[in-house]
């Protein structure tokens, strides 16, 4: 039985899954499993080798650093001087509010790197204020939950490290800058849904700002903003690696919001850290068991036994990319992002290099693909804090969250069939 | 006993946020020495690591007795109470198994054999061994966090009440 070991691991890691087994161990346990079948006595002491080596690197520990710069960062007034910074651009369009939700989150998920943080600051809020002009709360609720997932395009971010280890260590400094245009381009794509909305319902017009308005915002928020240049500017720059520039992040955030602003006190720094070490091994632990199973995965040579599949069915790569996007999209309606990009990464890789498709480019296709899964019912991290936030729930916001899916899965494969959207700005820098 | 396992609780949670800020300004000295000193630091990146290794490691066990590895439970939240706990006590079983057979018992063998071979870090001059303890270590600290939950779960079970720690349950983590 050739499939066997392939077999076993898919079956013990979904019963195990469903059993609600924590992400990490269900891959550990499966991991064991597939050892098991392929014969022998799985050996513990590689196991637990692949799992601490995996962790054992320079590179993922942009990873703590960019998370603890976010939660510094996410906790003081920075929602607060976005939107007022978002409201003297975009809030004088028909449907304004939703507008200023949409730039808001692109510019707060950019500096915070986390899509949950920005639902929850952001729609705390956006959403009483867009309720009591007369938007709907069901609406209101949809902008900022779909709204939240461009942060996670748009660099820095934490998901493109992961995924540039997993990919087996790409630049980061190339896939943060190919995170933009599609980022931007989901941003516009939920804004003409929103104007469509604001025009059918009356929304109306928000409230026109002069330049001096302007100006007067951006100088507020024109501090926070600097973060994100300096370590963009430094990694794309080369001056920095990845992990340099997060750490430099901590500490610019710490200066801001400890020392200039003082919106977190000393001793809320200790709560601060341990939430971030806890945050941080859920984390290693999923990167180091997937580490342990991604190499049983190429010692049984499955990436290939899949591409092969997949070549067999059918050879044309418009239709092999559909249906990768069509798994993917199934996967993320029910397991959150890090953990799909940790273990499908291996798995189609490999198929579409194959095929000609650049790692950097996929890595964007899936990362954008995921996000629609962090919006969707039964699983979806942004939707749950969402519907708390804006006190409805999952069956009321369903609708109106139709529109801004169609949306999404229109960029979706704009972004899957036009490379260049992905490759374009990182190979003017210079990166192949 | 229980009050040993608060202070075991909390040094434990003391430890991990020490560990993050101890390598949060290991390597802020690192960018410190590379860019305004121009003499770069050579230990800072071999102990970051190090931290890291631990902190993932120890992290990974107050991450279980906080709720806060990531799960799936659209199944489980449409069992009865019973069927629930009962399951849940199957999770941590599952859990047990693998700190114990990987992190513990196969954590063992691999810091013998690297202390066997005298492995040493470049730079600290550690020899590696140690910095692998913090994986049996860990496979302690799940397990013991593991058999509280499930003793939890056979008190709830038999319609006895339990003493939660008012900080444990489930924690929003921002990965996402």
């Amino acid at each position: 039985m050739e499939y066997l070991p392939l077999i076993v691991m898919v079956a013990v890691f979904i019963v195990l899954l469903l059993l609600n087994v924590p992400i990490a161990f269900s891959i550990g346990l499966s991991t064991l499993a597939a050892l098991w079948a392929i014969g022998g006595r799985p050996e513990f002491v590689t196991v637990a080798h692949r799992v601490a080596t995996g962790i054992d690197s320079f590179a993922l520990l942009a990873i703590p650093f960019f998370i603890l710069s976010g939660m510094l960062m996410g906790r003081g007034g920075l929602a607060r001087r976005l939107i007022d910074f978002a409201g003297t651009i975009v809030g004088r369009f028909t449907g304004g509010l939703a507008f200023v939700n949409v730039v808001t989150s692109m510019l707060f998920g950019s500096i915070s790197g986390s899509a949950v943080a920005a639902v929850s600051s952001i729609g705390g809020f956006m959403i009483p204020v867009m309720n009591r002009k007369g938007y709907d709360r069901d609406f209101n609720a949809a902008v900022t939950i779909t709204a939240a997932t461009t942060g996670l395009l748009i660099p820095p971010s934490n998901i493109m490290i992961v995924y540039s280890m997993a990919a087996g260590g790409l630049s980061v400094a190339a896939i943060f800058l190919a995170g933009f245009l599609p980022g931007i381009l989901m941003g516009l794509g939920l804004m003409f849904v929103c104007w469509l909305v604001a025009r059918r319902k009356g929304y109306g017009e928000g409230e026109k700002s002069s330049f001096k308005q302007f100006l007067v915002k951006f100088k507020e928020a024109v501090l926070s903003l600097l973060l994100v240049v300096v370590v963009l500017g430094g990694i794309i720059g080369g001056v920095f690696t990845a992990t340099e520039a997060s750490a430099v992040a901590v500490a610019y955030a710490f200066f801001l919001v400890v020392i200039l602003y003082r919106e977190v006190k000393w001793r809320d720094l200790p709560g601060i850290m341990l939430e971030c070490g806890i945050t941080t091994a859920v984390v290693m632990l999923l990167i180091g068991t997937s580490v342990a199973m991604s190499w049983v995965l190429a010692y049984e040579n499955i990436p290939q036994t899949i591409s092969a599949f997949l070549v067999g069915l059918t050879d044309n790569r418009v239709v092999i990319f559909l249906i990768i996007n069509l798994m993917l999209l199934i996967v993320g309606t029910f397991m959150d992002m890090t953990p799909a990009v940790l273990i499908f990464t291996p798995i189609f890789l490999p198929v579409v290099l194959e095929l000609g498709m650049h790692p950097i480019h996929f890595g964007i296709m899936m990362i954008f693909n995921l996000c629609i899964g962090l919006c969707t019912p039964p699983v979806g991290t942004c939707l749950f804090v969402g519907c708390s936030i804006a006190k409805t729930s999952i069956g009321k916001v369903t609708r109106p969250l139709l529109p801004f899916f169609v949306a999404m899965i229109i960029v979706l494969f704009l972004i899957t069939y036009l490379p260049q959207i992905s490759l374009l700005v990182p190979q003017a820098f210079g990166y192949k | 006993m229980r009050t040993l396992k608060k202070l075991l609780d909390k040094s434990l949670e003391t430890g991990l946020w020490i560990a993050m800020l101890a390598m949060t300004l290991t390597v802020i000295w690192q960018v410190f020495t590379r860019f305004v000193l121009r003499d770069p630091s050579s230990w800072t990146e071999e102990l970051a690591i190090f931290l890291l290794i631990w902190i993932g490691l120890l992290g990974s066990a107050v991450a279980l007795h906080r709720g806060a590895h990531l799960g799936i439970d659209i199944v489980v939240a449409r069992m009865s109470e019973r069927w629930a706990r009962l399951t849940a006590i199957f999770v941590f079983c599952c859990v047990i198994f693998f700190a114990m057979s990987v992190f513990f018992f196969g954590g063992i063998k691999m810091v013998a054999v690297v202390l066997m071979t005298n492995q040493i870090s470049p730079a600290l001059g550690i020899r590696m061994g140690y910095v692998y303890l913090a994986l049996p270590i860990s496979g302690f600290f799940i397990t013991m966090y593991a058999v509280e939950f499930i003793i939890d779960e056979i008190k709830l079970l038999s319609g006895r009440t339990v003493e939660r720690m008012p900080e444990t349950g489930r924690m929003d983590v921002p990965i996402e």
